[in-house]
């Protein structure tokens, strides 16, 4: 997509941050579909189906996450699976060597992956968003060092097995112990339905029209008194934030945490999850989460041949729709609203020979 | 502490450094011509092991005719790669470069996984267990001749830039994007070049690493970065920054790995680029595409 179409459209739909069509779209869809996750547990008893929704929800928040940070303010970044990985380990350490429900332990798992993000973004942005994208991927590939290597912290390779069932209180003086694999369900579906709704609010409000106007242009951005800095850090914080929390709620549900929360895999599927649904739609990067969540699954492709086939996807992406399938539905959307208006058709006609 | 331990500890290190140092050589000139941060180079070293391999255990080819082969065919498939893929890329975005070399580095990793499963193989002929004594120095000869091309390839890199008109040329495009357009160089022309000489360093480096370790499909995954590290300390761009800081890095690995416990040490280049990136944002020794 040409800049000038992205800038047109961020005029057009700016009010809902480009990511529905009109202004009762989102919030209905978002109701619909939040509604219909929270009832599959009573329609279906088929753990099956829950395994799937807990990967699709897990990989929602990771992914949801990277659309801010890539498709709105516009840094590539392959951090995310270190965020969750901190996240990860902070939760399972904490719970089992210092006791602390797993609440608190997940908030704090959120709290260090959020300083990490932090910490790395401050650094590499005063230099260049290229510096960031690279310090990004070596600190993901340093925290599985670490988390290997640093046998006396995180029990090195074999990792910490056998995490505890989980015991949460609840307000009212209620306690619920996650158990059946319909608890994790509602607990990890729970959550990424609360990190979604704050995603979208973020990215609907003033501070995603800001991230956006400096993906756009930067130097026009700051012109008009928006503090690029400031907004970089909030979407890698936010990103890592939920990342974190996500990690810590999900080694859980795995019942182990090891190294391998660090792995490549995560960070390439949720590139690609990224860059199908389209960076910067909101709706676009939930709909091939959804989809590449569950298709490798229930086509039961060995992994290395699923990796061949994303890789294979990717390229085709990046060759042929760099914009994604939210940014191709965006440019049918502004053709059909550049077509003329049956009352204005002499006018139309005129202008049909005009550039494009 | 035993002297001879500490050269051959530091023999050792020198002989990864160039290995190190063709990889980062050809990823800075390819970042520093093209402005493409190349993710599926460490697969192109990974081809040239495993092509090394399968050549001088299936076919009766000597060392010397595999590793021309071998650098030869890497050249030709950086002349693919450029026509097909970096080509169309010129100039349009970092984030591009990097997601499309990512998809062509999982298919090349996974597809190589997929062929030739995980197994690492080791190269056995009558060259590998031979060694060669230099002063009491103990050395195999497959390394010895490894860091023989190693210098060599650095050396041919250096007269190619200074003293080619195409060299002068590759270097001005980096210098300086349109002022080189403006006295007629074809960036095209330039950047094929950088990606055919990059390639082709790193598929020699691959077939001269091949019977001194163990060769497996994800050998270059775990390579590259570290080669990006080395590219980023040593300046963006900045061929023979690269270089040293290969060497370097090589030479303190090795000695850390003799005598403290073998922890982290593959963590010393990361934290090293993190440390520099804070305290010198342009690398050790600058930006630019200087030898």
């Amino acid at each position: 997509m040409t800049r000038t179409a992205q800038e047109a459209s961020l005029n057009a739909d700016g009010a809902d941050g480009g990511t529905g069509y009109r202004g009762w779209f989102s919030p209905l869809a978002g109701l619909l579909l939040a509604t219909a996750l929270l009832l599959v547990p009573f329609l279906s008893p088929s753990e099956y189906l829950l395994a799937l929704g807990v990967s699709f929800a897990m990989f929602s928040v990771l992914s949801s996450g990277l659309n801010l940070v890539y498709g709105y303010a516009g840094l590539l970044s392959f951090a995310q699976v270190g965020f969750f990985g901190i996240g990860a380990y902070t939760a399972a350490l904490l719970v089992v060597e210092r006791g602390w429900s797993l609440w608190t332990g997940a908030v704090a798992g959120g709290v260090l992956a959020a300083a990490a993000g932090f910490a790395i973004g401050y650094a590499s942005l005063r230099l260049s968003r290229h510096a960031f994208a690279i310090v990004s991927l070596c600190f993901a590939l340093l925290c599985m060092i670490v988390a290997r290597d640093w046998v006396s912290l995180t029990r090195g390779a074999m990792g910490i097995p056998g995490l505890p069932t989980p015991e949460l209180s609840l307000p009212g003086g209620l306690r619920w112990r996650v158990v059946r694999p319909a608890d994790f369900y509602y607990l990890i579906v729970g959550f990424a339905i609360a990190a979604q709704l704050l995603i979208y609010l973020v990215m609907s409000s003033r501070l995603g029209r800001a991230m956006r106007a400096i993906k756009l242009n930067e130097p026009l951005a700051q012109s008009q008194g928006i503090n690029p800095l400031a907004y970089k850090l909030l979407a890698i914080v936010l990103s890592a934030v939920l990342a974190g929390m996500v990690g810590g709620l999900f080694v859980f549900y795995l019942s182990i945490v090891d190294p391998s929360v660090f792995d490549f895999y995560y960070t390439e599927t949720m590139l690609i999850m990224v860059i199908i649904g389209g960076p910067g739609s909101f709706w676009g990067v939930l709909g091939s989460t959804a989809v590449l969540a569950a298709l490798p699954d229930l086509l039961r492709f060995t992994t290395d041949l699923r990796m061949v086939l994303y890789g294979l996807v990717l390229i085709a992406v990046m060759l042929l729709f760099p914009g994604g399938i939210g940014g191709w539905l965006q440019r049918r959307r502004l053709a059909r609203w550049r077509r003329p208006k049956p009352g204005r058709a002499a006018a139309g006609t005129l202008d049909a020979g005009g550039p494009r | 502490m035993d002297l001879s331990f500490i050269l051959q500890l530091l023999l050792g290190g020198l002989v990864i450094g160039v290995i190190y140092a063709l990889v980062a050589m050809g990823l800075s000139l390819i970042f520093g011509v093209l402005e493409i941060v190349n993710f599926a180079h460490g697969e192109f070293y990974m081809l040239g092991a495993m092509a090394a391999f399968f050549l001088s255990s299936g076919t009766s080819l000597g060392y010397w005719p595999t590793i021309l082969l071998v650098t030869l065919g890497a050249a030709c498939v950086g002349y693919v790669l450029y026509e097909a893929l970096l080509g169309s890329l010129q100039g349009e975005g970092f984030e591009r470069s990097i997601l499309l070399t990512l998809g062509l580095s999982m298919v090349l990793q996974n597809g190589a996984v997929y062929l030739f499963t995980t197994t690492p193989r080791m190269i056995s002929n009558s060259l590998t267990y031979s060694t060669v004594t230099i002063g009491g120095l103990r050395i195999s000869e497959p390394r010895l001749y490894a860091l023989g091309l190693g210098l060599a390839a650095f050396a041919a890199l250096f007269v190619v830039l200074h003293r080619t008109r195409m060299g002068k040329a590759m270097r001005g495009v980096a210098q300086n994007r349109e002022a080189a357009l403006m006295v007629g160089i074809d960036p095209r022309a330039v950047a094929r070049l950088a990606v055919v000489i990059g390639i082709g360093l790193s598929g020699l480096a691959g077939a001269a690493l091949a019977p001194v370790y163990a060769v497996h499909p994800v050998m270059g995954f775990a390579f590259v970065f570290k080669a990006f590290a080395i590219i980023i300390i040593g300046g963006l761009g900045n061929v023979s920054g690269a270089a040293f800081t290969a060497i370097a890095l090589g030479l303190i690995e090795s000695l850390i790995g003799g005598f403290l416990p073998l922890v982290m040490v593959d963590a010393l280049a990361f934290v090293g680029m993190i440390v520099i990136l804070l305290f010198k944002p342009h690398g050790l020794f600058g930006r630019g595409v200087r030898v």
